[in-house]
């Protein structure tokens, strides 16, 4: 189990350390993620007067867009060179890189979340009180998990198969639905003070099967 | 020499073994039932034309491709899908350096020795830098790498864990001529090991090999010993075996 829990760490830290030096990922999803704020702020904000929508549907949107962008950078650096080829050539169990891969991208997709939900708080007027925007990081950090969780799987399958770049959104986002589903729900309730209990109830467990079935199939995808 | 290649019941395990190893892509057999067993400390060449198969085999060697049918061991270890633990026993080279441009040689290598759970790492990839004589290049990024350094780094990264089984897949390909000198005398200093090459540049496979399997559409069709065949003869029969008789190419599939 350590050992489990060592290659974990190990991806998550080359992840880290590649991110830190290429800004590849967090740099493409922030530009694309700030560029649809932008452009909500531009096309509604004169028109449209309640912030608190206006804000919540950015920052979703944003998380699917920019997230998917960001999944498939993260699959970029795996699939140049065939890196990912080098990892599974060691004896390690294949669950903990692909629980290492979630993780990182996670971390990208969460971090990206936060500068988005500034950029709705000063270009769209959106100002959760502290207790909401704390709430609402909770609820961004287990959707950016089940995002990371399938986006994993599905951009993994996609370079390996060879498949046209257009395939990666088209099987990601309908997987995800249930993740924005609950996010735009969870943000309006947290905003208006409505109950949260069954929309977490659904945004944990849906992220925890995502999880699992990536853990059960992440071998068949990577393996020939 | 001999097309059929089955090998025979041994005592001591084979380095490498195969069983009807084959592998099918939808309505393409890559692989077609290919038996053969190479013994500990041996060189042996897999060669034939682009499209032979001799990559894929490569891979389902490496654990990276599962076989349609057949079995494969390695060190008298059945090949079982998910039991990842036999991968210690293999170092792998194929075209692509398995590396990132974002890492310094020394940490690629480094990362790599902490997946492996190499002992005293640090040391260890100093030692394999040292080996394929990039030391002085340790801090800087395989970005930056001509072709040829790329693949002494691929190189070291496949020694890092020692393994008894070395596979190479065309190590020669897309190297100029100082930097496959370079590379066959990094690859001389490892010649007790077990090592599984394919190629289609005879010259340089004949010079290096024990022993020729030479694999066309997906079959193996012919087994041949090197020490007991001379380079010309073993060319013609390579030719007359996978149907190229001009002598201008390595085969058909070119």
């Amino acid at each position: 189990m350590t050992s489990f829990f060592a290659t974990v760490s190990r991806i998550v830290r080359k992840d880290l350390r590649i991110e830190s030096r290429s800004r590849r990922v967090t740099t493409t999803m922030a530009m694309f993620a700030l560029l649809i704020v932008l452009a909500f702020a531009f096309s509604f904000v004169k028109t449209f007067r309640n912030p608190a929508v206006l804000g919540r549907g950015a920052l979703w949107i944003a998380f699917v867009f920019g997230g998917t962008l960001g999944v498939t950078k993260t699959a970029t650096v795996e699939d140049d060179d065939a890196a990912l080829d080098g990892i599974l050539l060691a004896p390690v169990d294949r669950s903990a890189i692909y629980l290492g891969k979630v993780t990182s991208t996670s971390l990208f997709v969460f971090a990206v979340n936060v500068l988005t939900l500034g950029a709705t708080a000063v270009l769209l007027g959106y100002a959760p009180t502290l207790r909401t925007a704390l709430a609402l990081l909770g609820v961004l950090a287990v959707a950016a998990v089940g995002f990371a969780a399938v986006g994993v799987v599905v951009a993994t399958l996609t370079f390996r198969a060879g498949l046209d770049e257009l395939a990666l959104p088209l099987l990601l986002v309908p997987l995800v639905v249930p993740v924005l589903l609950a996010g735009v729900e969870l943000t309006a309730a947290l905003t208006t003070g409505a109950p949260t209990g069954s929309w977490l109830r659904l945004l944990v467990i849906y992220t925890a099967v995502l999880l699992l079935a990536g853990v059960a199939t992440f071998d068949f995808v990577v393996e020939e | 020499m001999t097309a059929d290649a089955r090998p025979a019941p041994a005592t001591t395990p084979s380095a490498v073994r195969t069983d009807d190893v084959a592998k099918v892509y939808g309505r393409v057999t890559a692989v077609d039932g290919i038996s053969f067993a190479v013994e500990s400390g041996e060189t042996v060449g897999l060669f034939g034309p682009n499209g032979a198969g001799k990559s894929t085999l490569l891979r389902m060697l490496a654990g990276l491709s599962r076989p349609t049918s057949g079995t494969i061991t390695l060190g008298g270890a059945k090949l079982v899908p998910g039991d990842h633990a036999v991968h210690r026993t293999v170092g792998v080279v194929t075209h692509e350096s398995m590396l990132y441009d974002d890492l310094s040689a020394r940490e690629n290598l480094r990362f790599h020795a902490d997946l492996h759970g190499v002992a005293d790492p640090a040391a260890r990839c100093e030692a394999v830098l040292d080996a394929v004589n990039l030391s002085g290049r340790a801090s800087q990024y395989p970005g930056a790498f001509s072709h040829g350094l790329r693949k002494r780094l691929s190189l070291a990264r496949a020694l890092l864990h020692r393994p008894d089984v070395l596979l190479l897949d065309e190590p020669y390909a897309g190297l100029d001529q100082r930097s496959v000198a370079d590379l066959a005398a990094i690859l001389d200093g490892f010649d007790d090991r077990t090592v599984l090459l394919t190629t289609h540049d005879l010259d340089r496979g004949v010079g290096r090999c024990d022993r020729a399997l030479v694999v066309d559409r997906g079959r193996l069709r012919a087994d041949i010993d090197l020490d007991e065949t001379s380079p010309a003869a073993f060319e013609a029969t390579y030719r007359r075996t996978i149907g190229v008789d001009d002598g201008s190419n390595g085969g058909h599939g070119q």
